[in-house]
């Protein structure tokens, strides 16, 4: 890969934050993490990542946040082109019907974690993101058969016409 | 585009080797052999530093040959005492050379194949007798990724048996040898695998097409009387290997590979079409059609049926047609410029045996396409190997056929390193094993395909070749 795809979490509880990021350890060495902790500074995150010229595969958020919700970020950022591609995931107890029928419609949301969550499907639904993600922008499936789903990547690359030379 | 250090080194040494021997005058060459010779360097540099990806390489080559080589080109318009220049044509037209076209051949029933999931279809039924012992469904793995790999690429066929092979180790204990012996298994049987049939695997096509420009055609069939012994015994050897070497802990296995046949019109039209070509191709010397015109049968009979659609054609892997005609290309003018002859002339091989001519051809082989492309070890050691045979300066033991095929087949036999081909760096990418179980099998399987390989060398192929 020339370029980092990055794991975004936005959660404001320390503690919740933490329990996150301990989960994600083992997809770090390929995906690095970053977090924050309102909306404002997710911007600011995504703005700096947009500018070294990586790109962000999921996003982990929170939607009760001080300041702008997790929803409406969310929305905002599934226009942006660069970024618009990047698996969304709500990591939440307390989004409301409303919200909820929001972010799937205008966001796009591609799962919704309830708290408090269970670490082994936890990090299936981060497994079955990133895979999506890698495979729909037709990454080499080889670069993440060890750490995503390795059948599923398997099956990408039996597609991608791989030759001998 | 970025070039790493190597890489520039690689673009480096190429311009230099092109350039330098037009400024030198070198005894008993001719001057289109300098020219070639430097074509040769440049070709081999990019080629083993990849400052370019090697398909381009080969246009390159392709390109420079006719700029500086041919009839039409800027040097040589008229011939003279020591050169009279190809056509144009004859570098260009090598893209349509009879094993190109029967790659083609290949290219479009492969696709076809995985399009409608044949391929697993046929892994599914030919599994199914192998039982459920750990020994036994590993033996299967590998004769059916073999047998697979004979007719599509080995590299498709290892991203396919992962498919099947990584929801069994997913299964295993942690601590599983066995998952190490399968991840090993598919690649290792897909690299054997591909020398079996002349579409099996590029660097066949380098042996044939070289061949075929001496004059000498093999039919497919008699390809396989030649190749698929070996490929049997190399197969066995290579599963005894990763059963000692990772012994399975578990005593029962389940593949649950589930589905049935497509049953659709154009899948039925497929099976029909493949089965016929294949029937056709084994069965050349009997019939006499050249398999080059049967490789016609799935090109045309597929796209007339709508079953290979425009979109299917844009996506064949073109870049390996380029790559094996550069490679045949190289071959032309190497022999037509004198410039092989000077190469063979310039050792003293009379000093050398057959016997060890071969097997140090064998050897450089199984070394170089250890870290090279294994077309590009066959491009590069082919022509020296022909002029050789054919200058008869290494002794009647030295039969042309032999030595070219010795160069394909070993160069197969390569399967250290991640790098050494796309199978192993698809097995690597698993996470399942580490480098050093790879190269302890793989440098195993090597060494006995050196000795195999000369073995059949000396003692079978003979019996069909004189």
């Amino acid at each position: 890969m020339d370029h980092q795809i990055y794991i975004l979490v936005i959660e404001d509880e320390l503690e919740v934050m933490d329990a996150l990021i301990k989960d994600l350890e083992e997809f770090e060495q390929t995906f690095p993490i970053e977090s924050a902790n309102n909306a404002e500074e997710a911007e600011q995150v995504v703005k700096s990542i947009a500018d070294s010229g990586d790109e962000i595969g999921l996003i982990l958020c929170d939607h009760v946040l001080p300041g702008k919700n997790g929803v409406e970020f969310l929305i905002e950022l599934e226009s942006d082109k660069k970024f618009g591609h990047a698996r969304k995931v709500l990591v939440t107890g307390q989004a409301g019907l409303e919200d909820t029928i929001q972010a799937i419609n205008k966001a796009h949301l591609d799962h919704y974690i309830a708290k408090p969550w269970n670490m082994e499907e936890f990090q299936k639904v981060v497994i079955d993101q990133l895979t999506g993600f890698v495979i729909e922008k037709k990454y080499n499936p080889m670069e993440f058969m060890a750490v995503l789903d390795s059948v599923r990547l398997a099956e990408a690359l039996r597609g991608s016409k791989l030759t001998d030379h | 585009m970025k070039l790493n250090n190597t890489q520039r080194i690689g673009l480096f040494a190429g311009i230099i080797g092109l350039i330098i021997p037009f400024f030198l005058n070198i005894p008993g060459l001719s001057e289109a052999g300098h020219v070639a010779l430097g074509i040769f360097f440049l070709a081999a540099a990019f080629w083993m530093f990849e400052p370019f990806p090697i398909y381009a390489t080969s246009m390159l080559v392709i390109f420079l040959q006719v700029l500086l080589l041919s009839k039409e080109g800027l040097i040589f318009t008229s011939p003279d005492a020591t050169y009279s220049p190809d056509s144009y044509t004859a570098f260009v037209g090598t893209l349509a050379n009879p094993i190109i076209i029967l790659f083609l051949g290949g290219f479009v029933l492969a696709d076809a194949a995985v399009k409608y999931n044949l391929d697993k279809n046929l892994t599914r039924i030919l599994l199914h007798p192998f039982g459920s012992k750990p020994k036994y469904i590993l033996l299967g793995l590998m004769v059916v990724t073999g047998l697979l790999s004979a007719f599509m690429s080995n590299t498709a066929t290892t991203a396919m048996m992962m498919t099947v092979i990584l929801p069994i180790i997913a299964r295993l204990k942690k601590t599983d040898p066995l998952k190490i012996g399968l991840a090993l298994s598919i690649p290792f049987a897909a690299n054997i695998g591909g020398i079996a049939t002349p579409i099996g695997t590029p660097p066949n096509a380098v042996v044939i097409g070289a061949l075929s420009q001496q004059g000498i055609n093999i039919p497919f069939g008699e390809w396989m009387i030649l190749a698929v012994p070996l490929v049997i015994v190399a197969l066995i050897f290579a599963w005894m290997l990763l059963l000692g070497m990772f012994k399975p802990e578990t005593d029962s296995i389940q593949i649950d590979m589930s589905g049935s046949f497509n049953t659709s019109k154009n899948a039925l039209i497929l099976y029909i079409a493949f089965g016929l070509t294949v029937l056709f191709w084994i069965t050349e010397s009997f019939h006499g059609i050249k398999s080059a015109i049967i490789a016609l049968i799935p090109v045309v009979f597929l796209t007339l049926t709508g079953v290979v659609t425009k979109d299917d054609i844009r996506k064949l892997p073109w870049e390996v047609l380029w790559l094996v005609a550069g490679g045949i290309s190289l071959g032309i003018s190497m022999k037509s410029t004198g410039l092989a002859e000077w190469i063979v002339g310039s050792i003293e091989w009379s000093a050398f045996g057959a016997i060890t001519l071969l097997f140090v051809f064998s050897a450089v082989a199984i070394v170089m396409s250890n870290f090279l492309s294994n077309t590009v070890t066959a491009t590069l050691l082919i022509p020296l190997a022909v002029s050789l045979a054919t200058s008869g300066v290494a002794g009647d033991g030295f039969n042309l056929i032999i030595v070219s095929l010795v160069i394909g087949v070993s160069a197969s036999m390569a399967m250290m390193l991640p790098i050494s081909t796309p199978p192993n760096a698809i097995a690597m990418s698993t996470g399942t094993i580490e480098t050093k179980q790879m190269a302890k099998a793989g440098i195993s399987v090597g060494l006995f395909g050196l000795i195999l390989v000369v073995v059949y060398a000396i003692f079978y192929w003979p019996l069909f070749l004189n």
